[in-house]
């Protein structure tokens, strides 16, 4: 008859305490290590100000594309460049404030889904928050600004052309709008075409 | 941390030694201790953390900002228009084209209220959307591991018992075989 089952011969085998009790020293080094910093991201995605930071980013594109350029007569003149700012300025305040609480709660969601033992998002939310994109809005704004600067500009510029002709026709010894080189009968359409074959070398 | 520092800390590394590795008699009891120890932490540190987050789900932050955010905007505008103004000396405006101005910007202000707040309700829709989504699928792998924690201590329970029952048949049967052996010994001993 077989001998009575020893007690020793059922209890843990000397590899499987080893495997052990490094499995418990990795343990205790990320209860030490580790687990402090995951309580660290819990406190920090709960008191962070997210949405502050985009909030100065949203704020602060919307100043430099509508502002940046300093103030123009012709805008403080114009009927709508204060409403279309405040427009703007609005809708992009309401986006920074959906990108900021957006990237508080994806923190919070990590640290709670690391908490859990499930994957975490590694992303930090600073980097997430500082992107925002443009509304609609700003854009429209920007574009509607740069048409009013084009504008303005190309009155300036024919203005100025206008003065300097009519200035130039006087020198030549003509009259501010007639210049002094025009033949007897000749006419504008016939002048004015001569000018511009003498100018691009043409006949 | 500096090169140097990492230095001295590899240094420092360099001295511990396998020898200071907990002693493990029964790994069985070390797992149930761990294991009770993580769920007190995470009820300790997590509970009330993802109490606060499951909340979230209703969240109105957003939209209660929009109508003080859109006010603030319009009167940063209006300070800004006013001040150019002065800048260029009313710019030759008339009174009628203030007026226009300012009816302008008020009626835009109420245009952008209504905006405003349409694309925040829609902006809390799909962010506590968002949530509620990354929320049930942690929830999800929750409940996936409890149940293969379940399922393995069913298992092994269920095997144990199993043991035993063919053990104590094991032993019935090896006490009747004994005593019928003792019961024929004692036949041929008195030679009935």
């Amino acid at each position: 008859m077989s001998s009575k089952p020893k007690k020793q011969n059922y209890q843990a085998s000397e590899a499987e305490k080893t495997q052990a009790s490094v499995a418990k020293a990795e343990k205790d080094y990320f209860d030490q290590t580790y687990a402090p910093l995951l309580r660290e991201m819990r406190d920090t995605s709960m008191k962070e100000d997210l949405t502050g930071v985009s909030r100065g980013v949203a704020s602060a594109d919307t100043m430099q594309t509508l502002t940046g350029a300093g103030p123009t007569l012709s805008g403080s003149r114009s009927v709508d460049e204060a409403a279309d700012l405040a427009s703007a300025a609005g809708s992009q305040m309401i986006a920074a404030n959906t990108v900021g609480l957006g990237a508080q709660r994806q923190e919070q969601v990590g640290v709670l889904g690391a908490a859990r033992g499930q994957a975490g998002e590694a992303q930090s939310g600073l980097a997430a928050a500082s992107r925002i994109q443009n509304t609609k809005d700003l854009q429209a704004a920007k574009a509607k600004q740069q048409i009013r600067m084009a504008r303005a500009n190309a009155i300036g510029q024919l203005g100025t052309t206008f003065a300097l002709q009519g200035m130039k026709n006087k020198a030549g010894g003509g009259s501010f709008f007639k210049p002094g080189d025009i033949k007897e009968g000749q006419s504008r359409l016939d002048y004015g075409m001569g000018q511009m074959k003498d100018y691009f070398g043409i006949g | 941390m500096a090169l140097q520092d990492y230095q001295n800390n590899m240094a420092q590394t360099r001295n511990y030694s396998v020898s200071s590795l907990p002693a493990v008699n029964d790994p069985e009891k070390v797992y149930a201790d761990i294991s009770r120890r993580d769920f007190e932490s995470y009820l300790k540190d997590y509970r009330g953390f993802e109490n606060q987050l499951i909340e979230a789900r209703n969240d109105t932050s957003l939209v209660d900002r929009a109508p003080g955010e859109i006010a603030k905007q319009n009167e940063i505008a209006a300070g800004i228009q006013r001040r150019n103004l002065s800048r260029y000396g009313g710019a030759g405006l008339s009174i009628a084209q203030r007026q226009a101005q300012e009816a302008n910007l008020q009626r835009q202000g109420q245009l952008g209220l209504a905006g405003g707040l349409n694309t925040a309700r829609i902006a809390q829709r799909d962010l506590n959307k968002r949530t509620l989504t990354d929320l049930i699928n942690i929830g999800q792998g929750v409940n996936r591991t409890a149940n293969q924690g379940l399922a393995t201590a069913s298992q092994n329970s269920a095997q144990k018992a199993a043991a035993y029952k063919n053990a104590k048949a094991a032993h019935s049967s090896q006490m009747m075989g004994m005593g019928a052996q003792i019961g024929s010994l004692a036949l041929m001993a008195f030679a009935i």
